[in-house]
């Protein structure tokens, strides 16, 4: 899965298509050209979740004027429906950028969701159950890590398992309430289901997660495992040790998300959170992350991804509203702009060979 | 003859040993596994479903390209199918016609659009997902397709003869096109080296579309006994609810490539879908609830992976405590085979 | 990498500052965030009314919203907006601040993951808000009957899903039959309905002296017993009549289940008695057998076929119009004549099924209830939309719903 050598092939290609015989200024000015083009290739393509974003909060605006939509309330609900997803998706990258790939990460919300709850209702204390709720998403995601570190497993596949077993889990921590749900008391999660303590705990993992992934050897090193694994082992970095940093950063990530999802929906079932998982790798990717991880990762992909997903469900939900079948043709729309952004990312890295 | 009993014994072992203890399991626990007259058919028509999801999952993940749009093509191939079969005529023959061509014509559609926007199979793969399952539910307005009314449509998910028939045609074929063909030479050529094949020529695009053809073809015939299984198609899920059938690829898959070692990875799948159609029987033998059921499952994946991928330190191991520092004689172990089955992922 | 970093600050400063001016804009005509419910301009234009629902595909609900979308908004100043399909909590929260935004004035709540949280938000936002072919529980009941914009509930309560159940195998030992299986659909999943349907199966069977399902009998002891459990253990059921041959659960389509569902077949039962979605779910495996199925479920064509060729042998069904009353209830308070009890609270009536047992009962009740001419028509409802009825009147309306009562 692992794409390396974009820019070199894309140079290689270039060098391929010049004439037999031409003189040494030629050479030099046609390379100079066709770097100039990859350049700007790669500055469009770079560009294109933000060009995505922009269009999108366009046609959001255009589409809730001319709607009458309460614009102040549905700008409120975007921050309210993206908050959780881009903080998940924004540790989850720490993961992705290492070329591993976590499926597990919505089971485990759910789980820690539930967990949180759980000492929520018996402790009735909100730092216990923000600490249970990050102790039991940590838990989870280096289970996940240890196994596949300690006995050499693909990651993907210990985290397909570990989907079967947190849905267990949640199943069997519904079960001690004697019910189908988990409930948490509704006047506590309402009063700090609030806008102010949601980006308080966003803007405080996220400025956490960019110094990690932009200013430290950590997030470096996950590039350099990502782009290269090899170069990476060479270079005598333990990547068993920086694998489980990744999964536990993710899983503060996913603790905080469940954290505020507890707060959100109090009322918790075996289905709850059963979108996250797949909403933020979509997020991730409509922002720009390469999904191969490497050199090309982005710790801002899932803001911009996040924001761009809450912005393009809005406006459907606008423009299709009391369609008969609407839900098919949103979802269809959906991927079509989808697809356009995450081509136009790719843009500047095309391969002589397909990307795998 | 030593090597044709280690090879089958190498193939067998998996399903023979999965039988024998969900069998004795359950013969503990005072319950059979062939409890009733449908109980062979339920065999079948799992395995069956089980093989070919597990072989559309292993043709491309083997080179690399994650699908996760497999059970969207199933449903919107048997949606289209069973539409046109509703509403125009034809009964079961035309439904299996359409649903089979619409399997490939998306499954070529999903592999056009991934060679045309050269994008990661991964990501390519959840836009497909999501066209696909928004297909289904425009075309049905967001309804269940319910055969109530029909009941010639289904007939077939229920004929064991019939589930045997497209086992072994379905293993045929996939054989023949991706081990005996010009095709699967190229197909090979492009998972050992991408780079080298390309280079000699081989055309990668046309490879992929095609194999993503087959794969769509597979799920199609996957959607075809799904409807009969259920007698209803769920042609209103959406957001990604089709990706849960994938899941359950990965553990045939695998079962598979250990299998290939010593015969043929494809028979392997089926072997491997076997397998877990008999411990699906195990687990209603034992009446284990469905969250048992999925710890099982997951241990069960868990402990073959480190199996898998701790085979060689583990022989090291055994041959150094039964042999002391002496060297091991005897043949060597098959070459491995499991390139490509997502440990990359 | 810089040049991206500043882009993506640029642009999602760019970004939010439209968005905020959009915001501010838009919302200068609203004090906090609620909609233009209660605004005059209302009065000319048709009611937006929003509908949550948690399944949008069976014929139940399908048919359910061709009531709504077809015959009332064609004859009443509405226009409804519907939800996707609401799998959990979340979904149904993002969907009510979907409606809030756009200005719905009424929710109507076929969604039941999390009712108080709906019904804070419709709260807060000052829209009216109603629960259709269901109830809150007693205890939501207490905390939310005052909530100025709650309008009320009409369904099935749970004393009405228990007696469906309790009907079905009523008709199933009356026929002579004494060896049964049961669907338990969503009982490990804890839904309620199902939980007191399967309840009420249980109590008429144990009714006969030498029957009990773990030594219950009544019906308190049973569902505690079946709530303790997250199943029903057919091991646990002692008769010296009646046989429990089956049981299955769930709707998981995998080769364990098929197996279960094989297993009941097999065993030959008399009748198989589902919680729900019985013909939809195992009409197909039975046909042929000479097992008949008693379901709780709708009037749908699937059904009157299922009942026509002998699979179906009971069914207590919601009817097509069955959520007429709750329609006329919400659309009265939007035009200022809501209706509230006694004591000022909002109101809680329930509302049970008809019951078929013959392909012609079945017909009869298709005939005299459907899309185009349901029996909850305009002339039925019109008195009950802000024309000055009362709220025991309106009660005394809800409360003859049966078969003969709208039909004679």
């Amino acid at each position: 899965m692992h794409d390396l050598n974009g820019t070199t092939v894309a140079q290689d290609d270039a060098v391929a298509g010049t004439p037999a015989t031409p003189t040494k200024a030629a050479i030099a000015k046609e390379d100079a050209a066709a770097a100039a083009k990859a350049r700007r290739g790669k500055l469009f393509a770079d560009l294109a979740p933000l060009i995505g974003l922009a269009v999108l909060a366009v046609a959001f605006v255009l589409a809730g004027t001319s709607a009458g939509t309460n614009m102040g309330y549905a700008v409120e609900t975007l921050v309210n429906q993206s908050v959780i997803v881009i903080i998940i998706a924004t540790g989850a990258i720490f993961i992705f950028a290492m070329g591993s790939f976590d499926i597990s990460l919505g089971a485990s919300t759910l789980v820690a969701a539930m967990v949180a709850g759980l000492v929520h209702n018996a402790t009735g204390n909100l730092w216990l159950m923000l600490g249970a709720s990050v102790l039991a998403a940590v838990t989870a995601s280096l289970i996940s890590a240890t196994l596949a570190a300690v006995f050499n497993l693909p990651v993907f596949v210990t985290t397909v398992a570990m989907l079967s077993v947190l849905g267990a889990v949640a199943a069997a921590l519904v079960q001690t309430t004697g019910g189908a749900q988990i409930r948490i008391d509704r006047s506590f999660a309402r009063e700090y289901d609030t806008l102010t303590v949601k980006i308080i705990v966003a803007v405080a993992f996220l400025a956490l997660c960019v110094f990690l992934f932009n200013y430290t050897r950590l997030g470096r090193v996950e590039k350099l495992m990502g782009g290269n694994p090899v170069t990476a082992r060479l270079t005598g970095v333990s990547m068993k040790l920086t694998a489980i940093a990744a999964f536990a950063i993710a899983g503060l990530g996913v603790g905080l998300g469940a954290f505020l999802t507890a707060l959100r929906t109090p009322t918790l079932t075996v289905t709850s959170a059963s979108d996250i998982g797949m909403n933020i790798l979509v997020a991730m990717v409509f922002g720009g992350m390469v999904i191969s991880g490497g050199p090309r990762s982005r710790i801002y992909a899932a803001i911009i991804g996040g924001i761009s997903m809450a912005l393009l469900n809005q406006t459907m939900s606008i423009m299709l509203q009391g369609m008969a079948g609407g839900a098919g043709i949103a979802q269809m729309v959906r991927a079509v702009l989808f697809l356009a952004v995450v081509w136009l990312a790719a843009s500047g890295f095309r391969t002589k060979v397909l990307p795998r | 003859m030593g090597s044709f009993m280690r090879r089958a014994t190498g193939t067998l072992i998996i399903p023979v040993g999965v039988f024998a203890v969900v069998w004795a399991l359950a013969a503990i626990d005072g319950a059979s596994l062939f409890s009733s007259s449908d109980s062979l058919m339920i065999l079948a028509r799992t395995t069956a479903v089980t093989m070919l999801t597990t072989m559309a999952l292993a043709i491309n993940l083997n080179s690399g390209r994650f699908d996760f749009s497999l059970g969207a093509m199933a449903l919107a191939s048997s949606t289209i199918g069973a539409t046109i079969a509703i509403n125009v005529g034809g009964g079961f023959p035309a439904m299996a016609a359409v649903t089979l061509a619409a399997g490939a014509l998306l499954g070529a559609f999903s592999g056009l659009l991934y060679v045309t926007l050269r994008i990661s199979p991964l990501v390519s793969s959840l836009g497909v997902t999501l066209l696909f399952e928004g297909l289904a539910f425009t075309i049905t307005g967001g309804g269940n397709i319910s055969f109530t009314q029909y009941p010639e449509l289904v007939a077939f998910g229920k004929n064991l003869t019939a589930l045997v028939i497209v086992i072994v045609l379905a293993l045929v074929g996939v054989y023949t096109v991706f081990d005996r063909s010009r095709f699967g030479s190229d197909y090979r050529a492009l998972i050992t080296g991408q780079h080298a094949a390309v280079s000699a020529g081989v055309k990668e695009k046309g490879n992929a579309i095609a194999t993503y053809a087959v794969s769509g073809g597979l799920m199609g015939v996957v959607g075809l006994i799904q409807a009969s299984g259920k007698g209803l198609i769920e042609a209103g899920s959406i957001n990604f609810s089709t990706i849960g059938i994938m899941f359950t690829a990965f553990l045939p898959m695998f079962v598979g490539g250990y299998i290939g070692r010593y015969s043929n990875d494809k028979l392997g799948y089926l072997l491997g879908a076997l397998s877990m159609s008999v411990i699906g029987l195990g687990y209603s033998a034992l009446r284990l609830t469905s969250a048992q059921q999925s710890l099982i499952t997951a241990f069960l994946l868990v402990a073959f992976l480190i199996f898998l991928s701790n085979e060689e330190r583990a022989k090291h191991w055994w041959r150094r405590a039964r042999l002391g520092n002496r060297p091991p004689s005897g043949p060597a172990a098959p070459p491995r085979e499991t390139a490509g089955v997502g440990a990359s992922a | 990498m810089k040049i991206t970093r500043k882009m993506a600050f640029g642009t999602a400063a760019g970004v939010a500052a439209a968005l905020s001016l959009a915001a501010c804009s838009s919302s200068a005509g609203t004090t906090d965030g609620s909609s233009a419910g209660a605004t005059d301009a209302a009065a000319a234009d048709p009611v937006k009314m929003c509908v949550l629902v948690a399944d949008v595909t069976s014929s139940e609900a399908l048919s359910f919203r061709d009531y709504y979308t077809d015959y009332i908004a064609g004859n009443f100043p509405v226009e409804f907006v519907y939800s996707d399909e609401l799998a959990d909590a979340e979904a149904e929260k993002t969907a009510m601040e979907g409606f809030i935004a756009n200005n719905c004035e009424a929710v109507i709540s076929f969604a039941s993951a999390d009712r108080p949280t709906q019904l804070d938000m419709a709260e807060d936002a000052g829209i009216y808000y109603a629960v259709a072919t269901g109830a809150l529980s007693e205890e939501e009941y207490e905390t939310f009957k005052d909530y100025e914009y709650y309008v009320g509930a009409i369904g099935p309560d749970a004393m009405t899903e228990y007696q469906a159940g309790y009907d079905m195998v009523k008709h199933f030992t009356a026929e002579g039959d004494t060896e049964f299986g049961i669907f338990g659909g969503g009982v490990p999943y804890y839904l309620e309905m199902h939980i007191y349907r399967a309840a009420g199966m249980l109590a008429a069977l144990a009714e006969d002296p030498t029957t009990s399902y773990g030594g219950a009998t009544e019906m308190g002891d049973i569902l505690g017993k079946i709530y303790q459990d997250g199943t029903i253990k057919i091991a646990d059921f002692e008769s010296d009549v009646y046989t429990l041959s089956g049981y299955l659960e769930t709707w998981d389509f995998d080769a364990a289940w098929q197996a279960s569902m094989a297993d009941m077949i097999a065993a030959g039962p008399d009748a198989i008695l589902a919680v729900g979605t019985g013909n939809a779910i195992l009409g197909a495996a039975v046909d042929g057998t000479g097992i008949q199925i008693g379901d709780i479920d709708a009037y749908t064509e699937d059904n009157l076929v299922a009942m026509e060729n002998g699979t179906l042998g009971f069914l207590a069904g919601k009817f097509t119009s069955i959520n007429g009353p709750i329609f006329a209830a919400t659309l009265s308070a939007v035009q200022g004549e809501p209706y509230r009890t006694a004591e000022g609270s909002a109101f809680a009536l329930s509302q049970g099924y008809w019951e078929a047992t013959t392909a012609e009962e079945f017909q009869e009740i298709v005939d005299a209830d459907n899309v185009d001419a349901p029996v909850y028509d305009v002339d039925a409802l019109s008195p009950f939309v802000a024309s000055g009825a009362s709220y025991d009147e309106f009660a005394d309306f809800v409360s003859k719903y049966t078969f003969a009562d709208l039909v004679g």
